[in-house]
């Protein structure tokens, strides 16, 4: 009877190999990891992970680097920081126990290891399941009517607004915005809290405005620093519950289109400008 | 239902339906979905992030994806893995998603993160003040969970080492396992925080 961790390294090479042969070179990255791999490895091998044949499981996991490596896969840095980690556990279990260590006497070296991957494959499995589920827009697709005009819903504070807000003022800084040529020096004395007072005179006469144009401003030789500085000042504003952003939302319920800010409370509430020069 | 464009709470419908406090909705909703089953509809009532929203069928799936106008949902093992430490950990950083994983993790984060499955909860406190992760109302909503809680729950590591060379069965065995009674860290896994907006 053939020892089964003989014939494992060949079985892996076959299964590799004959999908390497199809020339999808790019299907064989099966593996989410090194601790994917290694929990493969533990199957073909069928042994405990509790229990792992370190010397046999390093050598068969070398070899499937060492496959990775013909089959011209990039090799990605965790896979040889584990092959490193395997090696130095097969050295401590070759090593007659150290007597002078005798904090660590006790200890099995694979002991940290087997807790992650256990620890890794409780959430694999768990994402399988998840992804078993009946997936919005993949298994089940919500039934809504256009064509009704859906505000005030449509408009609501944004969830996730801090990338909008970055990727408006990136379009803001590549429109306008020169950075003050490397050889003039300029001395601009530009404020968050004086961009936060022309912020809010703006939206004095008006109830909200796009966040874009409050970036652009009214001046045609906008610097980055004015940019920065409204930037900054907008979003103090709005910590300080001033003014709120929004953001309309398309059919899917995703944040989509212009940033709104709008002034919160009355246009004769001076109460925000209190807490401005409290702060500041 | 029809009319809103993501899931409804239940205050939201008794406040246009005067007629109907919020206590109510629950009971009318299963009403309305007993009926619909009743007369075969090819569609039922959600309870999902909060709130309830009209769904089609999964049978019905093959036909509706031939006429989807919007990017098919696809996940890959890689997003699926990723979003489940952040679901059972959350906040979570990405250093410890990683390590968790094994692997790099920022390809995938930002991924997620475009797609609005996960979101920005702030900084840890400690030493560079990494960024924090956790899931958004929209993972909810894709995942079809009511809330948080509503998460299978994750097996325990006693019961993986005893049969960890059976992988077929893993995902089954998974679905009854207990709720963690044995959990070594004290991080709850299935932590009960709803997914409040960011408020600015």
């Amino acid at each position: 009877m053939p020892d089964p961790l003989e014939r494992a390294p060949d079985a892996i090479a076959r299964e590799w190999s004959s999908v390497g042969d199809s020339g999808y070179a790019v299907k064989l990255a099966i593996f989410e990891g090194p601790l994917d791999l290694l929990l493969h490895l533990i199957r073909m091998n069928e042994v405990d992970v509790t229990d792992i044949p370190i010397a046999r499981v390093a050598e068969q996991y070398l070899e499937y680097l060492e496959l990775m490596r013909e089959l011209q896969l990039d090799i990605a840095g965790e896979y040889l920081v584990m092959a490193a980690t395997l090696a130095w556990i097969k050295s401590r279990m070759l090593l007659p126990p150290d007597p002078s260590a005798i904090a660590e006497e006790g200890v099995d070296p694979r002991a940290e290891l087997v807790a992650r991957l256990l620890e890794y494959q409780r959430f694999k499995e768990v994402a399988a399941e998840i992804g078993e589920r009946q997936l919005l827009d993949r298994d089940v697709f919500a039934a809504h009517a256009h064509g009704v005009d859906p505000t005030p819903d449509a408009e609501r504070e944004i969830e996730v607004g801090l990338f909008e807000l970055v990727d408006a003022m990136r379009r803001a800084l590549a429109r306008g915005g020169h950075s003050g040529a490397a050889h003039e020096v300029e001395i601009e004395t530009i404020t968050v809290r004086e961009r936060m007072l022309a912020v809010m005179e703006t939206l004095a006469s008006r109830e909200a405005c796009e966040f874009e144009d409050l970036l652009a401003g009214d001046t045609p030789t906008l610097t980055r620093a004015l940019i920065v500085a409204t930037f900054l000042a907008i979003l103090e504003l709005t910590r300080l519950e001033a003014i709120g952003l929004y953001q309309g939302i398309d059919e899917l319920g995703v944040p989509r289109g212009p940033i709104h800010v709008r002034r919160r409370g009355d246009a004769g509430d001076l109460g925000w400008q209190q807490r401005v020069s409290e702060l500041m | 239902m029809l009319a809103a464009s993501e899931p409804i709470a239940p205050a939201r419908i008794a406040a246009v339906l005067p007629s109907c406090n919020p206590s109510q909705v629950r009971a009318i909703i299963d009403e309305l979905n007993a009926e619909y089953a009743e007369q075969r509809r090819a569609f039922e009532i959600w309870e999902v992030a909060g709130g309830y929203q009209l769904r089609s069928l999964p049978e019905f799936a093959p036909y509706l994806r031939q006429i989807q106008t919007t990017r098919p949902l696809r996940l890959s093992p890689a997003a699926l893995e990723t979003l489940a430490v952040i679901a059972y950990r959350q906040p979570v950083t990405r250093a410890e998603v990683e390590h968790i994983r094994g692997v790099d993790a920022g390809a995938v984060l930002r991924s997620l993160l475009d797609r609005q499955l996960i979101r920005i909860a702030g900084h840890r406190e400690v030493a560079g003040r990494p960024i924090v992760y956790a899931t958004s109302r929209r993972f909810l909503e894709v995942f079809g969970l009511a809330k948080l809680g509503d998460l299978p729950a994750l097996r325990a590591i006693e019961a993986l080492g005893e049969d960890a060379g059976e992988v077929e069965t893993a995902s089954a065995a998974g679905k009854d396992a207990p709720v963690d009674p044995v959990e070594e860290d004290d991080d709850a896994d299935l932590p009960e925080i709803e997914t409040a907006p960011i408020t600015h």
